[in-house]
C-alpha cells in the first residue's frame, strides 16, 4: 500500500513585487512511497526537494496535480494526521522548555493531555532528552534542539514522518543515534521521507531514493539500482598494457585509464565488458581479476547532475 | 484550537508589556484600596491618603467621575500595551522555520488564524478585566459604590479590542512583520480617530462630495474602534468635560462587529491562499 503519492504536482512561484516572474519549483513530480520504507530524496540546492515536502503538508500549495497521504487528499486537514514533520532550521518559541513544546504541538495534533503526558518520557527517552525536560529550550544546543524537533514530529505517533536535514547539527554519535532510531521506526512499520544533503547517510539507511534537479525527478530507485549503472570495472592483467592497445580499447569505451598492469574502464552498456574482455584476450593478455567497482551513491548523484538530461 | 490559544494567550503575557501593564495595575488598585475615602467634611471630595484628590464637577457625582478617568486611562494604556505585545503575535508564526512547524499539523489556517487573534484579545480582556474589576471591588468595599456598568466596560472594551485585532490581524498576515503591524496598529488607531470626528476635521480638508462619501465609506468599512471607547465610557457615566456622545448607542459596536466579521474572513481567505 502507498504510504504517499504524488501525481503530477507542479509548482509555479511568482516572485518580486513589480517586476513579477515566474520560478518553476516542481515540474511534473510524479512518485509513490511504500509503507515502511525510509525514501531519500536528494537534490542540490533549490532543486524542489523542500518544496514538495512542503505540498504534501499543505505548507505550500500545488499550482497543479494531486497528492495522498495514505489515501487522503493533502488538502485535507485529516491527512496530516498521520504526518509528523521536522522542518529544516526550526525554530521554537524559545520562553517553553522541552515537555512545553511537546505538549503545545501534541495539542495541535489534537491529542488530549492524558495521551500527551503518557507519551512525553517515553520520547524524550527515545531521544535522548530525558534529563532536559524541564529545561527552557533557549539553552539547547543544535543537536538537542534536532532531537527536540524529532521528538515533535513524533508526538502523535504518525504513520508518515517528513524529516528535511534530521542530522543537520549533529555530532557524529548523535548522527548515529538518530539513524538507528530511524530505523526502529522503519520497524515499526513508519514510513519515512527523508531530505538530507548527507548522502553516505542516506546510502546507509535509505529504501530508495529519488533525485531531483530544478524541480523535476532525474531518477528513482533503491540505491543499488542507482549506484550500479554508474558502475566502472578494474581488470587485473598478468603484464602491463600497451598504449595501442589501450587506444583499441579507447574505440569500445572512453573512460579508461591504465597504470602498469592495472586498467580501470567506465561500462555504460552490460555488453561492452564482453567487448572488452574479448579485445583484450586476443591481444593475449591474462586476466588475475576483474572487479565491478561499486560508484558510490555520491558519485551517482554528481554524474546524474552533470550528464546532460537526454543521456539519463 | 484550545493549543494555539492557551499559546498564544501564554506567548503574550510572557512579553514584558502585558506583565507591566500588570504590575502597575496592582499598584493602583493597592494605592486605591489603601488610601482612598470619601472626606467626612466634604461628601463631594475624594481624598488618596489624606490628600485631596478628587473633587465633584458640575452635575457629576465625584465616584463616577473617578470611575470614568480610571476606565479612560486603563483603557488608554491598555490599547497601547496591548499593541505592541499583540501585533507581533501573527509575524511571530509566520517566521522561517516557525510557520513550517505549526501549519504542518492538522489544523485548519483558520482555525490558527482565528485562535491567534482570539488569544491575542484574551490576554487585552485579561488585563482589562483584572484592573477593572479590581477598581469594582475596591470602590464598592471602599466607598459604597457598586457600579455595575464597569463590569458591562470589560465586555464592550474586550470586544472594541477584539475588533481593532481584525485590522492589526490583517496587516500582520500581509506584512507578516512585526514592527509594521504595530506602526500601522497606531496609525489607525489615528484614523479611526479622524473618522469618527471627520464632521469637523477631514470634511474640511477638501470640499468635494465624492471625498466626503469615501470617507463615509471608510468609516463604516473599518471598526469604529474610538466610538466603540466613548460609548463604553457611559456605560459608567458621564464625562464632566461634556466630550463625546451624549447617550449610550450600540451602533457603533454593530457596525464594527460586522466590519470586523469581514475583516477576519478576509485574513482566514488570504491566509488560506499564501505558500510559507
Amino acid at each position: 500500500m502507498d504510504s504517499l503519492r504524488a501525481e503530477n504536482l507542479s509548482k509555479t512561484f511568482q516572485i518580486g513585487l513589480l517586476r513579477r516572474r515566474k520560478v518553476e519549483a516542481l515540474r511534473s513530480f510524479s512518485l509513490s512511497v511504500q509503507r515502511g520504507e525510509i525514501f531519500g530524496l536528494l537534490g542540490p540546492n533549490g532543486a524542489g526537494k523542500t518544496t514538495l515536502v512542503k505540498i504534501f503538508l499543505s505548507i505550500v500549495r500545488p499550482s497543479s496535480g494531486y497528492g495522498y497521504i495514505g489515501d487522503v487528499p493533502i488538502s485535507n486537514t485529516v491527512a496530516r494526521i498521520s504526518a509528523g514533520y521536522l522542518p529544516e532550521n526550526h525554530r521554537y518559541p524559545t520562553f517553553l522548555s522541552a515537555k512545553d513544546t511537546l505538549v503545545l504541538f501534541g495539542r495541535l495534533s489534537g491529542l488530549s493531555d492524558a495521551e500527551i503526558s503518557a507519551r512525553i518520557d517515553p520520547l524524550l527517552q527515545r531521544v535522548g532528552l530525558a534529563d532536559w525536560k524541564h529545561v527552557k529550550i533557549r539553552r539547547f544546543s543544535k543537536g538537542m534542539l534536532q532531537r527536540l524537533g524529532i521528538a515533535q514530529a513524533l508526538i502523535h505517533n504518525p504513520s508518515v514522518l517528513f524529516l528535511d536535514e534530521p542530522t543537520d547539527g549533529v555530532d557524529p554519535i548523535g548522527r548515529k543515534e538518530i539513524r538507528d532510531l530511524l530505523l526502529e521506526l522503519r520497524a515499526e512499520g513508519k514510513t519515512i521521507f527523508l531530505n538530507s544533503h548527507m548522502l553516505s547517510e542516506v546510502e546507509h539507511i535509505c529504501d530508495r531514493v529519488a533525485i531531483l534537479n530544478k524541480g523535476e525527478l532525474i531518477k528513482a530507485g533503491k540505491i543499488d539500482e542507482l549506484t550500479q549503472s554508474n558502475a566502472e570495472y578494474e581488470f587485473l592483467l598478468n603484464r602491463s598494457i600497451l598504449e595501442e592497445d589501450i587506444a583499441k580499447i579507447r574505440l569500445i569505451v572512453s573512460n579508461v585509464s591504465a597504470i602498469n598492469n592495472s586498467m580501470t574502464a567506465r561500462l555504460s552498456e552490460p555488453y561492452k565488458l564482453t567487448r572488452v574482455i574479448d579485445l583484450l584476450r586476443s591481444a593475449g593478455y591474462e586476466f588475475h581479476s576483474i572487479n565491478q567497482k561499486k560508484a558510490s551513491l555520491e558519485d551517482s548523484f554528481i554524474q546524474l547532475l552533470t550528464i546532460p538530461k537526454d543521456m539519463t | 484550537m484550545i493549543g494555539m490559544l492557551r499559546f498564544t494567550l501564554l506567548e503574550s503575557l510572557r512579553q514584558g508589556t502585558l506583565l507591566f501593564y500588570l504590575a502597575v495595575s496592582t499598584i493602583i488598585l493597592l494605592l486605591l484600596l489603601l488610601g482612598i475615602r470619601l472626606d467626612d467634611s466634604n461628601p463631594n471630595q475624594l481624598t488618596l491618603f489624606g490628600m485631596p484628590f478628587f473633587q465633584k464637577m458640575a452635575s457629576v457625582n465625584v465616584v463616577e467621575m473617578l470611575l470614568v478617568m480610571l476606565q479612560k486611562q486603563a483603557t488608554f494604556w491598555l490599547i497601547l500595551f496591548g499593541i505592541i505585545a499583540s501585533a507581533g503575535l501573527i509575524p511571530s508564526l509566520l517566521e522561517k522555520g516557525t510557520a513550517e512547524l505549526f501549519l504542518s499539523k492538522p489544523q485548519s489556517r483558520t482555525t490558527i488564524y482565528l485562535s491567534r487573534s482570539l488569544g491575542a484579545v484574551t490576554g487585552v480582556a485579561v488585563n482589562i478585566a483584572y484592573f477593572i474589576v479590581g477598581v469594582w471591588l475596591v470602590v464598592g468595599l471602599k466607598l459604597g459604590v457598586w457600579q455595575s456598568g464597569l463590569l458591562l466596560a470589560i465586555i464592550a472594551i474586550s470586544f472594541a479590542f477584539a475588533c481593532f485585532y481584525s485590522v492589526i490581524g490583517l496587516v500582520a498576515l500581509i506584512s507578516r512583520n512585526g514592527l509594521i503591524a504595530v506602526m500601522l496598529a497606531f496609525l489607525y488607531t489615528l484614523v479611526s480617530s479622524g473618522l469618527e470626528t471627520r464632521a469637523h476635521g477631514l470634511y474640511r480638508l477638501w470640499d468635494n462630495a465624492i471625498y466626503h462619501r469615501t470617507l463615509d465609506v471608510l468609516y463604516y468599512l473599518l471598526p469604529q474602534f474610538d466610538s466603540m471607547l466613548s460609548h463604553t465610557s457611559l456605560l459608567i457615566g458621564r464625562s464632566p468635560f461634556g466630550t463625546g456622545p451624549a447617550e449610550f448607542s450600540i451602533l457603533p459596536f454593530v457596525y464594527s462587529g460586522l466590519s470586523a466579521t469581514l475583516l477576519y474572513a478576509a485574513g482566514c481567505y488570504y491566509f488560506q491562499r499564501q505558500d510559507y
